[in-house]
């Protein structure tokens, strides 16, 4: 036998970890990548399966405090689940890795493994299957979602969805408001000491302010939003001085503002991708000749776009404008039905999206045939 | 010698691979890949298992030493740059798969199995299963060839944690992935059953070549 696997290092609670973290989520965050134990464990316990970002670990060891698990880290180079899949960090590659050579199958009698829902855009469970002889399924997309996914062992509708409530989105406020004010503010102390706080600060509520309120505005209020955002920042600039450098920090500040509102936030949020994605013009579309009602779509899809129609075992894509072009349906359709289609009928096939994922800018860099 | 941090990056960019390792290792690493290939072939014909091919530098120098080669990468930008580089016609398969998936091929299957600049991406269990597995892989009087960054002794060890700082900085910020050289790469090889017949080390003794043999043999 084995040496026994750690449990999650703790503590689990680390205020500055959580901080530095969640104001830097923008960079990676690797943890050792290995089998680690949740509570008391035994032979029957169930396997979940992570990348290893720091912050996804210990939340997910926070969430699941008081059940039994293997928790099996995967190597995902620091990133989040999503990202990673995406990005083909977390691909059938590294969930095989994982299943293969940390050992957990010498601590469970079974093969079952538990995958995060949005792996679903990077790992393929037949290719997984086919390689390792474990079956996965896709969990919840939230971990909290968890311990009732266990008990119950059903996934409700609402497991499925990806949400984005307000910690989320203070989250990501802080995900690019605290680099952004530590830049600018660390530049103001530079030139111009007196702007430091003010500027940091100022940024600091415009993060908070878009992320919370603009992308649910119109658009007649994102002008006023704008136009009030403009006013403070000239507010601010005349309060704190009134020479020659203030003019010129009130010329700057709309242009600046103007870019924060425009900025692209490139798939940061789950409501849209980034401009750069280039495949958000093009359009899911599902084939119902060969849609054989297996239901993986409907299963893995965050924005719940399908519906299924037991009656005809098919499904309906009857919710395409929630769309965000994930493609985890197309990556796990068993029978091929669904694919990426441009306004003018180009197709991109299940297979280039299986196998060559998405670049930090958004590009899919398809450069070889398909391998067998 | 090149955090695997970069490598990484580099590999995004597999068209750019050679050369930014040319530049990591300071010229240095077309000799490596010509020691790596020379201990591998020592027969004509010699059936070589290479893990981690990357953009196919060492399947050229194999093929040239007549060697018959098994190339796998999980990256299939890479297989296509390393398919790219060699004749269509050349005695080589391509396998896009992880090195964890080696236990698929046939035991006792190859002379020699190769693992150039790949173990040190690796977390330690996933180099002691691949080295068992290798070993397995090795038919009577087979060889494992590895050459990786490993851990400088002595002196040589604070220089080089002096230029780690930087690195590990750059390859953290560009992609989460610092690479950890090898403690003690011998080691790692004779506890997968092999017998070591070859050690040495380059660049201030942060690159190591191993060569390993059946201890059996």
């Amino acid at each position: 036998m084995r040496e026994v696997p750690a449990v999650v290092k703790r503590p689990l609670v680390d205020p500055c970890k959580e901080v530095l973290q969640t104001a830097f989520r923008l960079l990676p965050w690797p943890t050792e990548a290995g089998l680690r134990r949740i509570g008391e464990p035994d032979e029957t316990s169930p396997v979940l399966l992570t990348g290893n970002y720091d912050l996804t670990v210990r939340r997910l060891a926070r969430a699941l405090d008081g059940c039994d698990a293997w928790l099996l880290v995967a190597p995902s180079r620091g990133i989040n689940v999503w990202c990673a899949a995406a990005g083909g960090h977390l691909s059938t590659h590294q969930v095989v890795t994982a299943l293969k050579t940390s050992g957990v199958a010498e601590f469970v009698n079974h093969r079952d493994v538990i995958l995060p829902q949005l792996a679903a855009t990077g790992v393929t469970v037949l290719e997984v299957f086919r390689r390792s002889h474990w079956k996965a399924r896709f969990g919840p997309v939230s971990a909290h979602d968890l311990p009732a996914y266990l008990e119950t062992g059903e996934k409700t509708d609402a497991m499925r969805r990806v949400r984005f409530p307000l910690s989320d989105r203070l989250q990501m406020a802080a995900q690019w408001g605290a680099p952004t004010a530590l830049v600018l503010g660390g530049l103001a102390l530079w030139l111009r000491p007196g702007f430091a706080l003010p500027l940091a600060l100022l940024v600091a509520a415009m993060s908070v302010a878009i992320f919370t309120l603009y992308d649910r505005m119109g658009n007649a209020r994102k002008l006023v939003f704008g136009i009030a955002s403009v006013a403070a920042a000239s507010s601010i600039t005349a309060l704190t001085s009134s020479d020659g450098v203030a003019l010129l920090t009130a010329a700057v500040a709309p242009v600046f503002i103007t870019m924060l509102l425009t900025f692209d936030y490139a798939g940061s949020t789950p409501l849209e991708g980034g401009s750069h994605f280039e495949e958000r013009k093009w359009r899911i579309t599902l084939d119902p000749d060969r849609c054989k009602g297996v239901y993986r779509c409907w299963e893995v899809c965050p924005e719940a776009c399908f519906e299924k129609l037991p009656n005809l075992r098919k499904v309906e894509l009857a919710h395409d404008d929630r769309c965000i072009r994930c493609g985890a349906c197309v990556v796990q359709c068993p029978q091929d039905a669904l694919f990426f289609q441009d306004a003018d009928g180009t197709r991109i096939e299940p297979d280039v999206i299986r196998k060559f994922k998405l670049n930090l800018l958004g590009e899919r860099k398809v450069s070889a045939a398909p391998f067998e | 010698m090149s955090s695997l941090a970069l490598m990484r990056w580099l590999e995004g960019a597999p068209e750019r691979y050679d050369a930014g390792m040319r530049v990591l290792s300071f010229g240095r690493v077309a000799r490596l890949h010509a020691a790596v290939a020379a201990a591998a072939v020592v027969n004509s014909g010699d059936r070589v298992l290479e893990i981690g091919c990357g953009t196919g530098a060492v399947t050229e120098l194999l093929l040239a030493g007549g060697a018959t080669v098994t190339a796998l990468d999980q990256a299939p930008e890479m297989l296509e740059q390393a398919r790219k580089r060699l004749a269509a016609d050349a005695p080589v398969e391509w396998l896009e798969q992880t090195a964890s998936e080696i236990d698929r091929l046939p035991e006792r299957g190859f002379e020699s199995v190769v693992l150039s600049l790949c173990l040190s991406g690796m977390s330690p269990s996933e180099r002691a299963f691949v080295l068992r597995q290798a070993a397995l892989r090795l038919s009577a009087g087979g060889r494992l060839v590895a050459a990786d960054e490993v851990r400088a002794t002595g002196w040589r060890r604070l220089l080089q944690l002096l230029w780690r700082v930087p690195q590990a900085a750059v390859g953290w910020l560009l992609v989460g992935a610092v690479s950890q050289p090898i403690p003690d790469l011998a080691d790692e090889i004779e506890a997968a059953g092999l017998r070591v017949i070859r050690s040495e080390t380059w660049l201030s003794g942060t690159l190591g070549l191993v060569v390993g043999e059946i201890a059996d043999a």
